[in-house]
Formats: structure tokens, sequence, C-alpha cells
């Protein structure tokens, strides 16, 4: 009998906990929030143990609901999810996605929608701002990003007598002297760049002060196949075939380990290289540079993440989340764990110019974006097909730029 | 006995049910999914809504100078890997069959690239035949044939040779083995009634070996012909497709249609195209072989 009564009372007391929790839902949002820092990583520490619980206290009535993706995951999900109307409100995005979630017609075009706009995107850098504007509106908040700048093998450059590159005159005349053979009768090249993508292209067209596209993105020709444009195209295909540059066909030494065994000189790369150099050849010694400047200056290509709201979104609080994570505070606590900043009070904090990333914070400032449109993966794909045949000599720079200017404009459209 | 054959009926259904369920679900509707899929637009600016798009997607594959560049990759590597694993696989089973000793320890160490992981192989072929892979440093510094490293994996036809080598190496133990099994079932009195008549080995196996496992050879034709045309890891770890797509195959240009600029019309159209090709190889390859019966 005893049991009974107590079986009873724990059904009662559970009908009327269901009773009351719509009532408590009622007055807390939860918004969920996508991204893909790894689980185990110290960011998403920081997220989940730092900014989501203060977060939570500056903003009663609002729970953050975090959860992680891989990264080629979260673009899948998202693609998947939009499908079954099964969206978080708040994802942290590849900058290269924006523009397919974008033509999806799932993101919020946050310039049209939040009065405040102007005020909060003030506050973060323009460079890493123009990554989310997409036919003139504006669909994320640059949330952290990156860029590349030279690395160098200091004793190859003493060896050689050769000066770090600030020009692209004299980068060129750099990479010859620093090709040829070594003392072990090894082949030894100036530049390694690992594709012929936008990604490691498009500093040679800006720097050179060619371009890819018109402000607006919808017209190629007469930018890709600009005299400029055609003139760094020229210079870097020379390079390659005068044994200066290598590293992008399938069987040549990989980027870290040509770098690390001094085969290669120089390259482009990334704050990430730091690290996987310092874990696979710590006794190479190396220098940072800019990417040396030459008619259009010294600009490098961005990349890094966004923070973007979806249609589906309770978009005040998700606004007031992606606020919270590009503001100060956020920032720089996230820049403890080696994301650089888009924040530019967040950018003069002593824990940033500290950081290992310093040499990049220069770049950034000056770094583009590649074009933000949703055929930008197919665009990149013609790309690298012209390149193939600038570099292995089958068609002139001028002639593969202007068929590729005339299938951009297609794409553009 | 109506009564019965109902019965019957009923349980024939009950038992077939599951099978069937299962069959319908992962295997009909997808294929007839795909076709719808083939039909619409899908792409990035397209994929919440799918219009029906006829057949766009067809005319935008043919159309496609990469279709036709990995097209022709996949014939030629089923050209070439198909006979090649068969032949090599059928010498080594002749020889093994006419082997008492150490036979299974052949048989074990013929069959062991078969079991290899086909990643863990290409990476090993892909070192092997890096431009300073172990093949160029054997060559030039140890045999002194070459006077330089050879660019093996930088072009089109050197790239996919590679990765037909693979395929040979890797196919070879299959082959034996089936082989292997339908030699072992030619009757012995035909070999006996042969030699009676005169012939040497050779017209032996002309005249009686051929003939006795004709059906074992379609069946491995049409296998790995299907197999040819669905190379997928090794390109993918060896040259990746570069330089610049000329070394893709079918599936591999396939998965970067899909996965990389989202066009999954495309994607699915170019897949029932090489359905539809692997399905006329077949029928010629049948006719081929009930030919030479008459």
């Amino acid at each position: 009998m005893r049991t009974l009564t107590r079986i009873l009372a724990v059904m009662l007391a559970c009908m009327m906990l269901t009773a009351i929790c719509p009532a408590m839902a009622e007055e807390t949002v939860t918004i969920n929030f996508w991204h893909h820092y790894s689980a185990q990583s110290a960011e998403n520490e920081t997220l989940m143990n730092v900014l989501i619980p203060a977060f939570e206290a500056e903003n009663p009535g609002i729970k953050v609901n975090a959860v992680s993706h891989e990264w080629a995951e979260l673009h899948d999900k998202v693609l998947v999810s939009a499908n079954s109307n099964a969206l978080p409100d708040v994802a942290r995005c590849d900058i290269a996605w924006l523009p397919e979630f974008q033509k999806m017609g799932i993101l919020v075009a946050l310039d049209e929608e939040m009065a405040d706009f102007t005020d909060v995107s003030g506050q973060l850098l323009d460079s890493a701002m123009s990554t989310a504007v997409i036919g003139g509106h504006y669909y994320a908040l640059a949330l952290n990003t990156n860029s590349k700048i030279v690395f160098y093998n200091t004793a190859m450059l003493e060896a050689a007598d050769v000066k770090v590159p600030t020009t692209m005159d004299e980068w060129v005349e750099a990479i010859k002297k620093l090709s040829g053979e070594n003392a072990n009768g090894q082949q030894v090249w100036g530049w390694n760049e690992p594709a012929l993508a936008g990604w490691n292209i498009c500093p040679f067209i800006w720097s050179f002060g060619g371009s890819l596209t018109n402000e607006d993105q919808t017209a190629a020709t007469g930018y890709i196949n600009s005299p400029a444009t055609v003139k760094a195209i020229e210079t870097f295909a020379e390079l390659v075939k005068a044994g200066g540059i290598t590293g992008f066909n399938a069987g040549d030494i990989p980027m870290t380990d040509g770098f690390g065994t001094g085969r290669y000189a120089m390259m482009l790369e990334g704050p990430w290289k730091s690290a996987e150099l310092a874990g696979a050849y710590p006794d190479v010694a190396y220098g940072t540079a800019p990417i040396p400047a030459g008619e259009g200056g010294s600009i490098s290509v961005l990349g890094g993440e966004d923070i973007a709201m979806f249609n589906s979104a309770n978009k005040e609080a998700a606004w007031k989340f992606m606020q919270f994570m590009t503001s100060e505070y956020a920032e720089t606590e996230m820049a403890k764990c080696g994301q650089i900043p888009v924040n530019k009070a967040a950018l003069e904090s002593e824990t940033v110019k500290a950081a290992d990333y310093a040499p990049f914070i220069e770049a950034i400032q000056t770094a583009k974006a590649r074009p933000t449109v949703a055929a930008w993966s197919e665009m990149d794909n013609d790309l690298q097909v012209a390149m193939n045949a600038v570099v292995t000599g089958e068609k002139t720079a001028q002639e593969a730029m202007d068929e590729l200017a005339a299938a951009w404009d297609l794409l553009l459209k | 006995m109506i009564t019965k054959s109902r019965i019957n009926r009923a349980q024939i259904m009950g038992l077939l049910l599951p099978g069937l369920l299962i069959f319908g679900m992962f295997t009909v509707y997808p294929i007839i999914r795909l076709f719808w899929m083939s039909l619409c637009d899908m792409s990035f600016s397209s994929m919440l809504i799918q219009p029906f798009a006829g057949i766009m997607n067809y005319q935008e594959v043919f159309n496609d100078s990469t279709f036709w560049t990995v097209f022709v990759n996949s014939i030629v590597y089923t050209l070439v890997t198909v006979p090649g694993q068969m032949a090599l696989g059928l010498f080594i089973a002749i020889l093994l069959n006419g082997i008492k000793r150490f036979s299974v320890t052949f048989r074990v160490i013929n069959y062991l690239p078969v079991v290899t992981s086909w990643v863990i192989a290409s990476l090993v072929f892909r070192y092997i035949f890096n431009t300073e892979g172990l093949l160029n440093y054997f060559l030039w510094k140890i045999l002194d044939v070459t006077s330089g490293n050879i660019r093996w994996l930088n072009t089109r036809w050197s790239g996919l040779s590679v990765a037909m080598i693979l395929g040979i190496w890797k196919g070879i133990g299959w082959n034996m083995v089936i082989f292997l099994a339908a030699l072992q079932q030619v009757p012995q009195d035909l070999y006996e009634a042969a030699e009676i008549d005169g012939c040497g080995a050779w017209k032996k196996f002309v005249n009686v070996t051929l003939p006795a496992i004709r059906g074992t050879i379609l069946f491995a034709l049409i296998e790995l012909t299907i197999g040819g045309f669905n190379v997928f890891t090794s390109i993918k770890m060896i040259t990746g497709g570069k330089p610049a797509h000329q070394t893709d195959t079918l599936l591999t240009w396939m998965y970067y249609k899909a996965f990389s600029t989202g066009k999954f019309g495309y994607a699915a159209a170019l897949s029932f195209v090489m359905a539809l090709s692997l399905g006329l190889l077949a029928i010629v390859q049948f006719r081929m072989m009930r030919n030479k019966d008459a």
C-alpha cells in the first residue's frame, strides 16, 4: 500500500512539473548556436565555460544551446536542415559558405532588419566585414579572421645573399636567385604554392593591381582579363616555367616538408603554419614578412569565420548573442585561444599584441575577400583550370584569362 | 488444393516481405529519387524549391568538356585494367593449378593485395611515384638509366597509368581465386582427349581451357567493368584529379560536382549516364560471349 502511495505521489509530482514547465518556457528563450570549434578545443572551453555563462548572466531570460560540429559536417548539416526547417538561430560559418546560404534564402539581411546594425558593424574591421556583404546587404557579422603572409627560410636567403623582398620586382629576382640546386645536388625552389586556386592566386592578382570582378561582383570581363591581372598571371607562370615556383603538382614535395627541409625557400601561409612547423620541423629558422607590394599594394587574401542569423531565428535574442560574441570582451577572450579578433578594440589589447599571430594583424587590415557569390566554387574551379593551362604553356595568360572572363560573366549573371 | 496453395502464397509473401521492404527502401526508392533529382534544378539557389528542369542537367553533362575528359579516362582505365588483371590472374591461376606443393602459400601471397586497404595502397603508390619518390631514386641514382626525376604524377596519362598499375596489382588476386576455382572444374578427360589428338599446351589452353571457363570469364568481365567505372579511392588519393581534372574519373568528378559545387542535379544526371553506359556495355559483353557460343 505504501509503495502504491509513493508511486502515485511521484506521478502527481511529474504531472505538476509538466504543467509548470510551459509556463517557465514562455519566459525563457533558448537560442540554438551551431559552430565548428572542435569539441575538445580551448575555444570550445572558453565558449562553454566563460562566454555563454557571461552572456546568460547579462541577459536573463535567454539561454544558449551551443552545439559543436565538424567543419564539413556543419556545412552539409545546414543544407539538410534548411530542407527540413530545422535550422538553428545562429551559426558560426566559414566565410566561403555565406554566399551559398544567402542564395538558398535562409539568412537574415542584418542591415535591413536590425536598427542598430551600423553601430555594431562599425566596431568591427571593414576588411573582415566585407566577407559578409552579398548583393549590397550584410548577412552576417565578422567573427574571427586570418590571412596569409610570407614565411622565408632565413638560412637559404642568407646563403643566396637575398634580402627579404618588399616589392614584386624584388620578389621575382629573389625567387630566381633562390632556385636551382643545393649543395647536395637536389633541386630547390624559391617559392612554394600548393595549389592554383583563388586562395593561392588572388594575393598576386591584387598586389599586381589586378582584380577578379567589378565592385558589384556582376561582371568579370575587363577585370580578370585586365592588363594588370594578366601581368600577374604571366609573371607567376614564367617563374613556374623557369623552375622557381612549384608545389601544385600531384607529385611535388608537400609544402611543410619542403619548407622544413630547405627545398622551398619561401611560401605564403596562414597563422596555423607556425604551430605546424614547430611540431614537425622545430629546428628550421624562419622569418615572416608581408606579401611584397606591387602596383596594387601589399594585398593578401582573407580567411576566417562570420556569425550569421537564420530566417527562423528568434531575432531579438539571436541579435543580442551575435553582438555579444563580437564584443570586445568576447573577442579578447577568444583571442587568448588563438582566434584573431575582428573587433577593433580587441585588436588593440595586450593579449593580441603579444600573440603569435601579431605579424598577421597588419596583413589583415589590407587583405581582401574573395568574391562573395554563390557561384564562387565553380569560378574557383575555372580559375584553377585556366591557371593550369597557362603554367603548362597550353595557352597564353591573355587567352586563358579572356576565356575565363567570358565563363565568369555567365556565372555571375 | 486451392486452400493449400493459398496458404503457400501467404507464407511466401510473409517470407518475402521483409526482404522486399528493405530492397524497396534502400535500392528501389533511392534510384527513383535519384532519377527525379536528375530532372530537377538542384543547386544552391534552388535547393529548397528544386524546380523541375527536364533534361537540363543531361544537356549540361553532355556539353561539359570536362565530362568527356573524365569519361574517356574511365573508359581507358577500364580497357587497361580489366584485361590486364584478368590475363595476369588467369596466368597465375594456371601456374598454381599445375603445382601441388606450396599451392596455398602462393595463393595467400597473391591474394594479399586484395585485402590491403585501398587508401594505404594508394598512399604507398603515391610515395613510390612521387617526383622525388622511390622509383625515380631507383632509376636515377641506383640504375642510372634516367638523367633526372621523371614527373610521373604531374600529367594526365602518366598520372592515370599509376592508378591503373595499382588497379591491376590489386585485382590480380581476386581473378586468380575465381579462375582457379573454374579451372578445377574443367574435366581432366578433356585434356586427355586433346593430348591423344596431338594438342600441345597452347592448343589445349585455347581449345579446352578457355571454352570451359567461358562462363567465369564473362562473370569476371562484367564485374570488373563495373569496378573499373567505379574507381574512386586511388584517383582521389594519388592525383586528386590534378592537373585541372585531367586525371579525374566519372566518380571523382561526380563527387566534386555534388559536394564542392552543390550541383546535385548535375551529379544525379551524371550517375544515370554512367549507369546507362555500364548497362550497354554489359549487353555488348553478353552478346560477344554468346556469339562465340554459336
